[in-house]
């Protein structure tokens, strides 16, 4: 096809009109690259600032975010590649308020150190990708996301370049990530070779005509890129390794945003390119959902390194959160419940990073040991902990319990009431292993340990904020569930 | 005045005022703990009086909270929630007056009894299947906490086993829920009155049975019923004074108060199907609580198998109530003499654990063997400990015995034979009492014995009420049947 001038010129003109709509999408891309200028103006001291600017420009892409959804509404921008909807503005949301708050907890590991401002400029990259792969209606803009998502974690695993753990991290994950996105772009090629264009819709269209082999083969490469962001069972192996030899803000970074950015693009994807639940990918992504929690929980019973057990805690979660997708094309319910649940994970999986990341730089240790009599030593940690854990098994009424209660409605509105039975057996399972964290924080007597110290104001922050929301997203649970409901995918076609 | 929402926040206030307060006002927990405590029960009379025995569930308090899930903050009453409430405010009471770990009562335990009493009058009262749900657990969470903070030797086993069994417990209980809701006629909802009265889940299909099996597996969990029981005696044996207390006293009609709420009155077909089945349990349930009872030379592990004995007879009582073509005379007599051996159970088998731990603070042991003669030192506390052991073996006059005799008579219609060998069952628990009391009261006293003191004031202030209550409900037990009068509510 090819364009006239006059052609290109109205195409420009679309585009420049398609900006408002990407305002929140560009408050990110800001905030990288004002993030490098200010790092290399600024002195050392002065880098906080820098950390200052990327918080304060994920707050400005989720009021954007908040302020696109009450002024326009949704819409499909930018030839078709961008979806601006609910599910992408939400998931805008839950990047800038997280992101913001990684950067609470990562500012006191930062301080003073030699890349400070690149570092803050990196997470911005990174929060930049997750939007846009969860907001990608096109096959080209899914893999250059996942690509851009990749290579910025990564940078930030390996940040600490002294560290060998933290470099062996960074070249695990590397590995691992390339393999299984060139493994997607793989899969996507298949798909253009379906429909003749990279746009997803058209994809959804063309693959009744298609054999099933194919796509069920091409639909399979597919997910492993998402799967693999996602950390789902069997492509969760990177994981503990790389969240025990990162820098443990990058951990809790990575245990939030890359994750849920990669379900939702899955809850996006899949229903587009594959409509109707053609050839039975619900039944499939219940499988995996099954697979995963299982024995994402399993594993974590055997750890005693916290990080590692919330490693495997949060391959766990993600295979709670993947009931939303599997349901989603069975039961209006499934992507409410899958985005209420990402929401209450988000607080809840940032809360107990936090108090892990605290308790470290006290004891310089997170082996379970490290916790006992956390409880006499610092009373609010310790309720920081146990409410967050808690949330996690899905106690009412925090937030992870609403979570539980969607997902679990979900699948068995879907049809799907054994997937929410195994994920009670699941549930129950989690709770052993979340106590062993627990008790001794509890019950122990702490033993001879440097003096208490203070965790440093943004982590402190940090702390109070997840946990507070932790409580309030389940006690009162309404506005999110008015938002989650709303949050759905813009029907294409 | 919004009564019964009072009744169950006053708690849930004062724990977070106690949690507020700063650790250096020493008694402040223990004060706040008692006038909560004391305000709620207040609540609950004020309740009584305006109470009409006749109208079935009412005084309902609605507050909006999460609309789009049709849940509410939703509390109302009948006879059967207000009986049990009366019950556990008192004992909860006596719990907080008796305290749990070091003297006067601390912040945390202040904290977690309040939470416990506020989450356990939510439970009985609410109304609403999420709030229902949430008060079933949060009674798990505290007593956790009470069991794994100031328990036996074993705390932190006998704490973990207690929390993962009645998470297995509670879990199938949420799957039952969400299928109740979503089956509602319209749009899902969790008001447990509009369930009550609608029942969308008829009959006693594959999916009726299903949902049944769910609520059921986790309120026998609870109760417990055999085979479902094996985290009773570590619980019980584990936990403080206090803590068995409430945990045998309150928490365990939790299981029973749900098997009548959701198995009876809103599945009511699949419960006709399966009542013989669940009668049959009821009845191992009596007889094994008994037996293995018989075998125990622990007195705490002695009485703890005595309430798997004792909930069995509610567990045949509801399963009567449950079974096809049971005239509603008898139907209303084995639900009254449920709710009452509920009352009665709660009562006698508070102040048995409250004995127990007088004499285990005194002597450091449990052990009928090591026991012996205590009476001689010790005449008012064998005095009252004697009352409560003829009170718990269905002595005539004291509380268990027109609630037993109650279960039966109603059982008898259903079926005469499970009736009829249940029975056996009181022969049992007089020969573990009587037995109980020869070795540890009776006879010559041990040289070491002689010296003990007899009861002090905060044993009696904590025990008596307990006694008192015993007595009236087995002299008098209309006290407790004309406001429970089942007959008005259920279905």
């Amino acid at each position: 096809m090819k364009m006239t001038v006059a052609d290109m010129k109205a195409m420009e003109e679309r585009m420049i009109g398609d900006l408002p709509w990407l305002s929140p999408i560009g408050a990110l891309v800001l905030a990288a690259v004002i993030a490098i200028v200010l790092a290399l103006v600024l002195p050392r001291r002065r880098q906080g600032l820098v950390g200052a600017w990327v918080a304060g420009a994920h707050l400005a892409a989720a009021a954007l975010a908040a302020a696109v959804w009450m002024d326009r509404g949704f819409a499909r921008v930018l030839e078709g590649t961008v979806m601006v909807d609910g599910l992408a503005l939400t998931l805008t949301g839950i990047v800038g308020i997280g992101g913001a708050l990684c950067v609470g907890l990562a500012r006191p590991m930062l301080a003073g150190t030699d890349r400070e401002g690149e570092f803050y400029a990196v997470l911005a990259a990174s929060s930049l990708g997750a939007v846009v792969l969860g907001s990608a209606a096109d096959a080209a803009l899914l893999a250059i996301a996942l690509g851009l998502l990749s290579l910025t974690s990564f940078i930030m695993t390996g940040y600490l370049r002294h560290s060998e753990r933290g470099n062996e991290a960074s070249l695990k994950y590397y590995i691992y990530g390339t393999v299984a996105g060139a493994v997607m772009v793989y899969g996507l090629t298949f798909w253009f070779g379906i429909a003749g264009t990279t746009d997803l819709a058209a994809v959804g269209r063309a693959v009744a005509g298609a054999p099933d082999a194919v796509v069920i083969a091409s639909t399979a490469l597919v997910v492993v890129g998402l799967a693999y962001k996602a950390s789902l069972v069997p492509f969760h192996f990177w994981t503990p390794d790389v969240y025990d030899g990162a820098p443990l803000p990058v951990a809790a970074y990575l245990s939030v945003l890359p994750k849920l950015a990669g379900l939702i693009a899955l809850a996006r994807v899949l229903p587009t390119a594959l409509p109707d639940g053609a050839v039975g990918w619900p039944t499939a992504i219940a499988i995996l959902a099954a697979v995963t929690m299982t024995l994402g929980n399993l594993a974590a019973l055997a750890q005693s390194n916290v990080v590692r057990l919330l490693a495997y805690s949060s391959i766990a979660q993600a295979g709670y959160l993947l009931m939303g997708v599997a349901a989603l094309s069975g039961s209006p319910q499934g992507i409410p419940a899958l985005v209420y649940y990402a929401i209450a994970y988000a607080v809840t999986n940032i809360a107990a990073f936090a108090v892990v990341i605290a308790v470290q730089r006290e004891r310089d240790s997170v082996d379970l040991r490290a916790f006992a009599g956390l409880g006499r030593r610092h009373p609010w940690w310790t309720a920081t902990l146990i409410l967050s854990l808690l949330s996690l098994v899905g106690i009412p009424p925090l937030s992870g319990f609403v979570g539980k209660l969607e997902v679990f409605s979900a699948a068995i509105d879907a049809g799907q009431a054994w997937l929410a039975a195994i994920a009670v057996v699941n549930t129950v399972i989690s709770l052993f292993y979340y106590l062993r964290v627990i008790a001794p924080a509890v019950l122990d007597a702490p033993d001879d340990a440097p003096p208490a110290t203070t965790a440093g104001r943004p982590l402190n922050a940090v702390l109070g904020l997840a946990t507070a929301a932790t409580v309030v997203v389940g006690v009162a649970a309404e506005p999110l569930l008015w938002l989650a409901e709303r949050s759905v995918p813009l029907a294409i076609s | 005045m919004p009564w019964l929402t009072i009744a169950v926040v006053l708690p849930l206030l004062g724990a977070a005022l106690t949690v507020a307060l700063p650790s250096s006002l020493r008694a402040a927990p223990q004060v706040i703990a008692l006038s909560a405590a004391a305000l709620s029960l207040l609540a609950l009379l004020v309740t009584v009086a305006r109470f009409d025995p006749g109208a079935g569930m009412q005084l309902v308090e609605e507050a909006r909270w999460i609309p789009s899930l049709d849940v509410a903050w939703r509390l109302g009453v009948d006879g059967m929630a207000l009986a049990l409430c009366l019950m556990s405010a008192i004992l909860f009471l006596a719990a907080i007056a008796y305290g749990v770990g070091p003297r006067p009562l601390g912040r945390t335990a202040a904290a977690l009894l309040l939470s416990l009493e506020g989450a356990t009058l939510a439970f009985f009262l609410a109304e609403d299947f999420f709030l229902f749900y949430v008060a079933f657990d949060l009674t798990l969470v505290a007593m956790y906490f009470l069991i794994a903070l100031w328990g036996g030797e074993r705390k932190r086993y006998a704490a973990l086993k207690f929390f993962l069994y009645t998470l297995i417990g509670s879990l199938p209980v949420l799957l039952g829920i969400i299928a109740l809701s979503l089956s509602a006629d319209g749009a899902p909802t969790f008001d447990m009155i509009r369930l009550a009265d609608e029942r969308p889940i008829a009959g006693s299909g594959l999916g009726a049975s299903l949902v049944f099996l769910a609520f059921f597996v986790g309120f026998a969990i609870k109760t417990p019923i055999v085979p479902f029981h094996t985290w009773l005696p570590a619980a019980h044996v584990e936990a403080p004074t206090a803590g068995s207390v409430l945990l045998a006293g309150v928490l365990l009609k939790l299981g029973t108060y749900g098997l009548v709420r959701v198995n009876l009155q809103m599945l009511p077909d699949a419960f006709a199907t399966f009542a013989l089945p669940v009668a049959l349990l009821g009845l191992l349930s009596v007889l094994y609580g008994a037996l293995v009872a018989l075998a125990q030379t622990d007195l705490k592990r002695l009485i703890a198998y005595t309430s798997v004995n004792h909930m069995g007879y509610v567990v045949i009582a509801v399963a009567a109530a449950a079974s096809a073509g049971i005239s509603p005379e008898a139907r209303a007599l084995a639900i009254d003499g449920a709710v009452l051996q509920m009352l009665a159970h709660g009562l006698v088998t508070g102040a048995l654990f409250f004995c127990v731990g007088f004499i285990q603070t005194r002597t450091h042991t449990r052990e009928l063997g090591a026991l012996g003669g205590l009476m001689q030192p010790m005449p008012v506390y064998g005095s009252l400990i004697a009352l409560a052991f003829f009170a718990s073996l269905g002595l005539p006059g004291l509380a268990q015995f027109p609630a037993e005799l109650q279960i039966f008579l109603g059982a008898f219609e259903a079926w005469p034979a499970v009736a009829a060998v249940a029975v056996i069952g009181i022969v049992l628990t007089a020969a573990i009492f009587l037995r109980a009391l020869q070795r540890a009261f009776l006879g010559e006293t041990p040289e070491r014995w002689t010296g003990l003191p007899d009861l002090d004031r905060r044993e009696l202030v904590a025990l008596l009420p307990l006694l008192v209550l015993v007595v009236a409900l087995g002299v008098y037990p209309r006290l407790a049947l004309d406001l429970i009068s089942s007959g008005s509510w259920l279905p």
